[in-house]
């Protein structure tokens, strides 16, 4: 069976003032139906840039440079703006950001604005039972619905914008940093939520997070992307276990994880990615760098069961 | 070197339109930081730590209580914003979370160093340069940066200025707020290490204040657990990671994400409901999420006591 979600050789690239940026440059990733694929990285890699992307999100002075996007066997990325609106966007696939629990406006009741997003896709059904199933989809009491944002929790309000997202049943949820905002165990209650609506709804998610201790306990596979490319790709105990690109490598010991005595950081920073040097992007970093990083960028291989973009792997 | 007596903070809130209310953010705490000792306080957000943190440095009044703080010859001096003096004031330093709104980022770095210096009467040029390249040094920055504008610095650099410019005045107590918290992994690991060796090699004091346990695991001598205004549980650091005694520090340690990935298939294992706006009128403050809950914790309030050697909790259960 062909993967539901294809992204293929994807740029986006940002024309700013001192040069174009390669936030997301020539990135493939697929995602299964049913599958929870997580994308880890750290700020400035590119993670948001290509869940924006993939939701065709991106505002000038961005601008998406090539690539396909494949949602089952229809290539969506160049469809016209107002098909992908009607047909794909929050229909097919949704998202949930790191602050959307602040994106509820504060003057309307949850329920009004959940019953505006159906109006506004063409809902057929009844709006308020809609409203009630999709409360208690995310573990939440229907009469909830009825209180202003600022009645929440923070907690609450990210499983409202959660219900928000899944109202015109999408197959595809991109959470990016779902739970960066609130506090540990609330956290976990999220998670537990989208493992639940995995389960119960067969919903793909594409998990976005910094956190790779946490996308370790929820993430089928994991895409490791640095300086707006994937490095590395591998089933998430390989990714854990056995991380093979340096960068992995080093990430494994930074992750704050309380089986640690030391954590561990990593030296140098990411390189302008306006400014981008000849070669590996991970260079200035890397302890085991070669006279081939500093001219030829690796590409993406196969090394085990894992794919690597790293010189060490021939 | 700092000791806070029965510590109160309180916060009205409302009163134009809404009810008159009342919020706790530190309420009857009693915690002392030796010299030389880095205290982890651990909480979410809201449980009054950074109040806690603030009040401890003479930037916040106490509602009631007292914060003392005892100079290097021992003498000890009331902190209060308006009885700390210029001198007392320069010894208790602190970091913020977000190095990115903390200085003002159209500042020379030199500038941004020296400022703090003017304002303390040091204006010599030669002993300027002189502190603020030891404090540099401190934090492994290298002296080209001090002619860079703040805004061309990286996250880590800037994190490491904030630090290097709470340095200068060679203080004896540092309040470090969520100082790795907005930082990614790659420079968390760097940033503790900087602050356990300044620890070290100034034995300076540290109040670590963050929501993270295993970044307070690896920094802290000492660790203390905060809910909603009240510290529920304190002691060294081994023992409370190791054995926890109150049911917040247990759900704490239990929902804190590992690296496992065989943990995937399965949901979390959490025993305590998430925080809800509820605050509990009288009696434990954790009792309506606590799975342990018992009679007498809906009435009465648990006071700390010593459970092991310098292990205190405040729970019924003990």
């Amino acid at each position: 069976m062909p993967p539901l979600l294809r992204v293929e050789g994807l740029k986006i690239y940002f024309h700013m003032p001192r040069g174009v940026v390669r936030a997301v440059d020539e990135v493939s990733i697929y995602l299964n139906k049913g599958e929870i694929i997580g994308i880890a990285g750290e700020s400035g890699s590119g993670k948001s840039t290509l869940a924006l992307g993939i939701m065709r999100l991106i505002m000038p002075p961005g601008l998406i440079e090539g690539g396909n996007i494949y949602f089952e066997d229809t290539e969506v990325l160049h469809l016209p703006e107002k098909v992908f609106n009607s047909e794909y966007r929050w229909k097919r696939i949704a998202m949930v950001f790191q602050g959307s629990m602040n994106g509820f406006t504060p003057v309307y009741k949850i329920r009004d604005q959940i019953k505006e997003v159906l109006e506004v896709h063409g809902y057929t059904g009844d709006p308020d039972q809609r409203v009630n199933e999709l409360m208690k989809m995310v573990n939440l009491d229907p009469s909830i619905a009825d209180r202003y944002p600022h009645e929440l929790s923070g907690g609450q309000k990210q499983r409202a914008f959660i219900a928000m997202a899944l109202a015109l049943n999408p197959q595809v949820l991109i959470a990016d940093e779902p739970t960066t905002a609130l506090d540990v165990i609330t956290q976990t209650h999220i998670i537990n939520l989208l493992k639940q609506l995995r389960k119960e709804l067969g919903i793909s998610i594409i998990f976005i997070t910094h956190d790779v201790a946490l996308m370790s306990m929820i993430a089928d596979r994991i895409y490791i992307m640095y300086a707006g490319r994937i490095v590395e790709h591998a089933d998430t105990a390989d990714i854990v276990r056995k991380p093979k690109h340096p960068y992995t490598q080093l990430l494994m010991e930074a992750v704050p994880d309380l089986s640690k005595e030391y954590i561990k950081g990593i030296p140098g920073f990411m390189p302008d990615l306006a400014r981008l040097p000849p070669g590996c992007r991970f260079q200035s970093r890397c302890p085991f760098v070669m006279d081939i990083c500093k001219r030829e960028e690796p590409r993406l291989k196969r090394v085990e069961s894992s794919e690597v973009a790293c010189w060490l792997y021939g | 070197m700092i000791e806070t007596k029965d510590l109160k903070v309180y916060f009205t809130k409302g009163g134009f339109l809404s009810k008159k209310s009342v919020v706790k953010a530190v309420d009857n705490v009693s915690i002392k930081i030796r010299r030389g000792e880095i205290l982890g306080l651990v909480g979410e957000s809201g449980s009054g730590k950074t109040t806690l943190g603030r009040t401890t440095i003479g930037l916040q009044a106490p509602t009631e209580g007292q914060v003392i703080y005892y100079d290097s010859k021992g003498v000890p001096h009331l902190i209060t914003p308006k009885t700390i003096t210029k001198d007392i004031r320069r010894k208790l330093q602190m970091v913020y979370q977000d190095p990115y709104s903390s200085i003002d980022p159209y500042m020379k770095v030199y500038d941004a160093l020296r400022q703090p210096l003017y304002y303390a009467g040091i204006r010599e040029r030669t002993e300027i340069e002189e502190m603020i390249h030891k404090a540099f040094d401190d934090v492994g920055l290298p002296y080209e940066l001090l002619n860079n504008y703040v805004f061309q610095l990286s996250g880590g650099q800037r994190q490491r200025l904030a630090i290097a410019r709470a340095l200068l005045m060679n203080p004896d107590y540092l309040v470090a707020d969520e100082p790795v918290t907005m930082l990614d992994a790659s420079l968390k690991g760097l940033i503790v290490e900087d602050l356990k060796k300044i620890n070290q090699s100034r034995g300076l004091s540290i109040l670590f204040i963050t929501h993270e346990l295993p970044v307070a695991k690896v920094i802290a001598h000492r660790i203390a657990i905060m809910y909603l205004g009240k510290i529920v549980e304190i002691g060294p650091t081994k023992r409370v990671v190791e054995n926890p005694l109150h049911p917040y520090t247990q759900a704490l340690l239990q929902a804190y994400p590992r690296l496992e990935p065989e943990a995937r298939d399965k949901f979390f294992k959490v025993n305590v409901r998430e925080l809800e706006l509820v605050w509990p009128k009288s009696g434990c403050r954790f009792h309506p999420r606590c799975p342990f809950v018992m009679k007498r914790c809906e009435t009465e309030e648990p006071p700390l006591k010593e459970v092991e050697p310098g292990h205190y909790v405040a729970c019924w259960l003990y």
